[in-house]
């Protein structure tokens, strides 16, 4: 019963106080809104950057080792049970001369090169799922040491594109964690300002509960509901700006950029609305706990 | 109305041979060494900056002692845990000469301010500060603001907020220095009812004419050493070899 008065009082003077001090209350709010907007910015380009990459990634885990014409089908199996055998090997799949040329011709735009050629030009193919991105390389050498690889073009294997893939998938999540890192401590530093302004204001109230025989963590309660307050307002007003953005940025970059494979994603916002409530909440909690630890002492 | 607490033959306050020494090292309080019985009346006296300040700060543990021991209603306040310090603070009810109001609250919002801020239920709050109102005999002026009240009745209602807790020492830092001589009376009367029901009191005050007229003991403060300690003094005791040296 106590805890349920002493949460009542802390969340009532907390409302008074937020209202009292609106100035610096919106103030706060509008700024760590601002922060969690320049956030959930990052997480939606980095979803949307996501789902280009994991495109690609499909793309490029598979390395089509070309099979040179007279290789007896024996040493293909061979090499076929060598690669399953491999622990980042997580498919093989033997396409026969005549699969690839069907294939081949099933594209419009090879059609006109079929109708001049004589015969099955297009080599049988070894196509190799891997596991990760970095297990590409090793299955292009060894394809490139088998006997049974064409000469002239062994593998598809574009080592460029993957490696810089690759790094710069890691300075994304690098960079992206390092803005959020700064995010964090600006928002936490803002809710820690605010709370040291409040407890300004309340100084004599303060003051006279520690006199009266407050505890601690009494007069604290209502500095600490303040700032998740402000957070978790500041994160409703940041989602509503994203929402509003959101679609409408995804559909002028499908109109403008249409060969990138991005698209309007609803699972997605969701996440992002509970994502960005509880990092409002626990950026408030956080800078007001700092703030009251800091400035209201027994 | 006005509780008088369980009687206690232990004094309530013990000063063995306490120093305080602020950071800049101005020795405020030196070796005090002082004993207040239960419901006893005490006046601090001395010239502004004697140490009867640093002293009260001492009781209520805004300071902790330097060296010495400083016991209080049984809790030694130099080695008192933070996590104690709320609960030895409720036992103590402070009266300041600023009043200390909270001006957006009515009166009775200030008085039961005192039982919210430790987590009272509702009906507590409402009876003990209807009574502490009623002793103080603010009953009538319960929905005005401290704006609207006089000194006297402001430092009444600071009283009544001290009261609620029904503490058994009352310390009281210059409680009639904002009052004109006639107000300082009414709540010296006041204080005098609530020693009369059992409370310890120590008030630290300049005014003269009210510790002439009390005779009450008197513990007179210079640079920070207790110089006169007197059963029923005065303010100045013109004749030192009357003065019944009590420590």
């Amino acid at each position: 019963m106590k805890a349920i008065r002493q949460l009542r009082f802390a969340c009532s003077s907390a409302w008074q106080n937020f209202w009292r001090n609106l100035a610096v209350s919106v103030a706060a709010v509008v700024s760590i809104a601002l922060i969690l907007v320049l956030a959930g910015t990052g997480l939606l380009l980095g979803h949307a950057f996501g789902q280009v990459l994991d495109s690609y990634r499909h793309r490029v885990s598979v390395v089509t080792v070309s099979v040179a014409d007279r290789t007896p089908l024996a040493s293909v199996y061979d090499f076929e049970a060598q690669l399953q055998a491999r622990p980042e090997v997580v498919g093989v799949r033997f396409v026969t001369k005549d699969e690839e040329l069907r294939s081949f011709s099933s594209d419009p735009r090879n059609r006109q090169l079929i109708d001049q050629i004589d015969g099955n030009p297009v080599p049988a193919k070894i196509e190799v799922r891997v596991a990760h991105l970095d297990d590409v390389k090793r299955i292009d050498a060894l394809a490139r040491q088998w006997r049974g690889a064409d000469r002239t073009d062994p593998t598809d294997y574009q080592g460029d594109v993957v490696t810089n893939m690759l790094r710069l998938s890691t300075w994304l999540t690098i960079g992206g964690l390092a803005m959020l890192a700064v995010l964090t401590v600006a928002s936490a530093v803002i809710v820690m300002n605010t709370i040291r302004t409040a407890v300004y204001h309340r100084r004599d109230e303060i003051e006279l509960m520690k006199l009266v025989g407050a505890t601690e963590w009494f007069v604290r309660g209502p500095f600490l509901v303040e700032g998740v307050m402000t957070g978790v307002i500041a994160a409703s007003l940041a989602i509503g700006l994203l929402l509003a953005a959101y679609r409408p940025f995804v559909e002028r970059f499908q109109a403008e950029l249409f060969f990138l494979p991005l698209s309007y994603d609803p699972r997605f916002v969701h996440v992002l609305g509970q994502d960005l409530l509880v990092a409002g909440a626990a950026l408030g909690a956080v800078g007001s706990y700092v703030g009251v630890r800091r400035f209201v002492r027994l | 109305m006005l509780v008088a607490p369980a009687f206690d033959s232990r004094p309530i306050i013990s000063f063995q041979r306490v120093w305080k020494t602020y950071p800049n090292g101005t020795d405020a309080l030196r070796d005090i060494s002082l004993t207040v019985p239960n419901g006893d009346f005490l006046f601090l006296v001395g010239a502004s900056g004697a140490g009867k300040s640093s002293l009260v700060r001492l009781l209520i543990r805004e300071e902790k002692p330097s060296s010495g021991r400083l016991v209080v209603d049984g809790h030694d306040l130099g080695r008192l845990p933070r996590r104690h310090l709320p609960h030895f603070r409720r036992t103590v009810g402070l009266v300041f000469q600023d009043f200390k109001l909270l001006p957006r609250m009515t009166v009775r919002e200030n008085v039961e301010f005192a039982l919210q801020a430790v987590g009272e239920a509702g009906a507590v709050i409402a009876d003990r500060a209807g009574d502490a109102l009623e002793t103080v005999g603010l009953a009538g002026k319960e929905r005005s603001y401290p704006r609207e009240l006089s000194g006297g009745e402001q430092q009444r209602v600071a009283i009544a907020r001290a009261l609620v807790h029904q503490p058994r020492l009352f310390v009281a830092d210059e409680p009639t220095g904002n009052l004109d001589p006639a107000t300082a009376w009414e709540i010296m009367e006041l204080l005098l009812d609530i020693n009369a029901a059992g409370v310890t009191i120590v008030m630290a005050t300049h005014n003269r004419e009210i510790v002439d007229a009390t005779r009450r003991r008197v513990v007179a403060l210079e640079r920070g050493q207790i110089v006169r300690d007197i059963r029923s003094g005065t303010y100045d005791e013109g004749n030192s070899s009357a003065a019944v040296r009590l420590q």
